[in-house]
C-alpha cells in the first residue's frame, strides 16, 4: 500500500501538476506565438504568420548594442565573480580559522539584500567617491557599464560559492597532500591538482552568474548612463507600443538561450559528479 | 554520498594565517567596498551626514522620527506591502505543497525531470514573464482582445480590472516565485524518512491523519524556507508594480525608488531603504536556520 497516496489522491496531484505547468507555461508561450503574429499589437485574432519582428531586431542599432552591453557585463562580472569565489570556497572548505562562522555568512550575505536597496546604496556610493575625487582631484569617475559590473560580481559571488563548496567538499585533500609530497608547492599543487578537478562547477558557476547578470534589471536600473544593458532597454522601450513585437521576438530568443545554456551547465555538472562517484 | 561526505577536506595542520588572509583578501576587500561601504554610506544619507545638495547638511534624525511614527505616507505603505506580500507567500506555498509532495512522494523515474519542468520557468528572463502579463491583460490584451473578437464583450467596455490593480500585482508576484517555492519544498519532502510513514500506516493511522501528524510537522521547516525565500524579494519589489499595478498596486519599493530617481529626496529614501534592510537582516536572522542555503561551514 502506497502510504503516501490514494488511487484517488495521487490523480488529483497529477491533475494538479499539470494544470500548474499550464499556468506556468502559457503566459510564455502565448508570448512565443505573438512574437510571430503579423501585427504590430499583440492581440486577437491572430492575423498571419511572420518573422518580420525577427528580421527588424538585427537593423535595429540601438537593440543590439544594449544586447552588447550585455553581453560585456555579464561576461565580464561573472568571470571577476568566479575567480572570487574559487578563492573563498577554497579557503571555506581547506582552512581553519577564527571567525569562518561570520566570514561564510558575509560572502553568503548578497542572497538576501533586496536588488533596489542594493542598486541605490551602490549609486550613492559612486556618488560620493565622485565628491571626494571631485574635491581632491577634480576628476569624477561617474556611472556606467563598470558600475553594473561591480554590483553584478556582488550578487553573483554566493552562487559561485554554493556551487564551487560541494564540489570541493568531495575531493579529498589526499589528492592535494599526495602531490605536496611529490614536492609541489601550494600554487603549483592548487593549479596543477585542485583547479583542473574543478574545472565542472567552475563552469556552471560561470554559467549561473552569466545569467544571472544577463538578466538583471534592478541594480543596472540605477547604475547605467546612456549606455543601457539589455533588460533596461527593455524596460525602457516598453513605453513604445510599435517596439513590442520586436521585444518580444529577442525576449524569446535570449529565453531559448539562457535555458539551454543552464540546462547545458546542469547536466555537466551531474555528469562529472556521477564521474567523480564511479 | 556517504562516504565521500566522510572524506577529509581540511587540511589537517594549523597553516599560516597570512595565507588564508592573503586568499580571502580578495572577496573580502570586494564586498567590504561595494556591499557593506555603501551600506553605511546610505546610513549617512538617512541621518543627513552626507547629502545631495550641500546646502541642506546637518545631522537629524527627523526623517527617521517622521518615518517612523507614521507621519508619513511610507509607513503606511509598507504594512501594505507586508500585506500584499504576506499574500502572495501564502497562496504561493499552499500552491507548491501539493506540486512538492506530488513529486516527492507521488513519481519515481520522472522525478527530477519533471522538478524541472516546473522549475525552468524561474531561469527565463524575470521582465519577460511579467511582460508576458501585461500583453495578457492589458487593456487591449490577449484576454480582453479575445472577448472583443468573440462577441463576448465591446471594445468600448475592457474587462479594465484585469490590470493595474493590486490583484495584477499579486497574481503576478505568485505566477513568478510558485517555481523557485516548490523546490525547498520539495526537498524537505524527499529527504523524509519514508519509514516513518509506514510506521504510521502500521500503527492503523490513515493517509489523511498520517500526513497531518507526521508529513506535514516534519515538512514544516521547508514550508518556512520556502515561505522567507518568497517573503523577502517580494517585500522590496518595485519592478511588477511599476509594469503592471499602476496606481492602486504602488508598493514600498516603488516609493524608494521615486524618491531617488524622481524626487531626489535622497534623504528620506535613504531611511526607507535602511529599514527595509533591517527587516530582511531580522528575518533572514530569525529563519536562517529554516534557509538551509548550504552549510559552508563545515566545523
Amino acid at each position: 500500500m502506497d502510504v503516501a497516496f490514494s488511487r484517488a489522491a495521487l490523480r488529483l496531484h497529477r491533475l494538479f501538476f499539470v494544470l500548474l505547468v499550464v499556468f506556468l507555461y502559457a503566459p510564455i508561450l502565448l508570448l512565443a506565438v505573438f512574437s510571430f503574429n503579423d501585427n504590430p499589437t499583440p492581440g486577437f485574432p491572430l492575423s498571419g504568420l511572420t518573422v518580420r519582428w525577427y528580421q527588424q531586431f538585427f537593423s535595429n542599432e540601438q537593440l543590439v548594442r544594449a544586447l552588447r552591453s550585455s553581453l560585456i557585463v555579464a561576461g565580464t562580472s561573472s568571470t571577476v565573480a568566479v575567480v572570487l569565489g574559487v578563492l573563498a570556497s577554497f579557503v571555506l572548505v581547506r582552512r581553519r580559522f577564527a571567525g569562518k562562522a561570520f566570514v561564510s555568512a558575509l560572502l553568503l550575505s548578497p542572497l538576501v539584500i533586496p536588488y533596489l536597496v542594493f542598486g541605490i546604496s551602490l549609486l550613492i556610493l559612486f556618488k560620493w567617491v565622485d565628491d571626494i575625487l571631485a574635491a581632491t582631484f577634480g576628476v569624477y569617475i561617474g556611472l556606467g557599464l563598470h558600475a553594473v559590473v561591480i554590483g553584478h560580481v556582488v550578487i553573483s559571488l554566493p552562487y559561485t560559492i554554493l556551487t564551487i563548496v560541494p564540489r570541493l567538499e568531495r575531493l579529498s585533500i589526499s589528492l592535494e597532500e599526495a602531490a605536496r609530497d611529490l614536492g609541489a608547492g601550494s600554487a603549483e599543487t592548487f593549479r596543477r591538482i585542485t583547479l583542473p578537478l574543478l574545472v565542472p562547477s567552475l563552469v556552471s558557476s560561470y554559467l549561473i552568474a552569466f545569467t544571472l547578470s544577463f538578466d538583471e534589471f534592478a541594480i543596472a536600473s540605477f547604475l547605467v548612463q546612456s549606455d543601457a544593458t539589455w533588460p533596461v532597454y527593455l524596460f525602457a522601450q516598453l513605453r513604445f507600443p510599435v517596439l513590442l513585437p520586436q521585444l518580444i521576438a529577442v525576449s524569446v530568443i535570449v529565453m531559448i538561450l539562457s535555458i539551454l545554456l543552464v540546462g547545458a551547465a546542469e547536466i555537466g555538472r551531474w555528469r562529472a559528479e556521477r564521474r567523480l562517484r564511479a | 554520498m556517504t562516504t565521500e561526505t566522510a572524506a577529509r577536506t581540511e587540511a589537517p595542520r594549523v597553516r599560516s594565517w597570512p595565507t588564508t588572509l592573503g586568499l580571502l583578501s580578495g572577496p573580502l576587500l570586494w564586498l567590504a567596498f561595494f556591499f557593506l561601504l555603501p551600506v553605511v554610506i546610505v546610513g549617512a544619507y538617512s541621518v543627513g551626514g552626507l547629502s545631495l545638495f550641500p546646502t541642506d547638511a546637518g545631522l537629524s534624525l527627523f526623517d527617521w522620527r517622521r518615518f517612523l511614527t507614521g507621519e508619513s505616507i511610507y509607513m503606511g505603505l509598507f504594512w501594505k506591502s507586508v500585506r500584499m506580500s504576506l499574500t502572495v507567500s501564502v497562496v504561493v506555498v499552499i500552491l507548491a505543497y501539493p506540486i512538492g509532495y506530488f513529486l516527492a512522494l507521488g513519481t519515481k523515474r520522472r522525478k527530477y525531470v519533471l522538478l524541472l519542468v516546473i522549475i525552468a520557468p524561474f531561469l527565463t528572463s524575470y521582465l519577460l514573464r511579467v511582460l508576458a502579463w501585461k500583453v495578457i491583460l492589458g487593456d487591449a490584451g490577449l484576454v480582453n482582445s479575445f472577448m472583443f473578437w468573440s462577441g463576448v464583450r465591446s471594445p468600448d467596455d475592457p474587462i479594465s480590472w484585469l490590470i493595474y490593480s493590486r490583484f495584477t500585482v499579486m497574481l503576478v508576484l505568485a505566477y513568478v516565485w510558485i517555481p523557485f517555492v516548490a523546490l525547498p519544498i520539495f526537498v524537505t519532502l524527499e529527504n523524509l524518512d519514508r519509514s516513518l510513514l509506514e510506521a504510521a500506516s502500521d500503527l492503523g493511522a490513515s493517509r489523511w491523519r498520517t500526513f497531518w501528524r507526521v508529513t506535514l510537522p516534519l515538512s514544516l521547516s521547508g514550508v518556512l524556507a520556502a515561505f522567507v525565500f518568497v517573503f523577502i524579494p517580494t517585500i522590496g519589489e518595485f519592478v511588477t508594480p511599476l509594469l503592471v499595478g499602476g496606481i492602486r498596486g504602488y508598493m514600498y519599493g516603488n516609493a524608494i525608488s521615486d524618491l531617488f530617481t524622481q524626487g531626489l529626496d535622497w534623504q528620506t529614501g535613504s531611511v526607507l531603504s535602511l529599514f527595509l534592510l533591517t527587516v530582511v537582516a531580522i528575518l533572514t536572522a530569525l529563519f536562517g536556520r529554516f534557509l538551509q542555503v548550504r552549510k559552508v561551514v563545515t566545523d
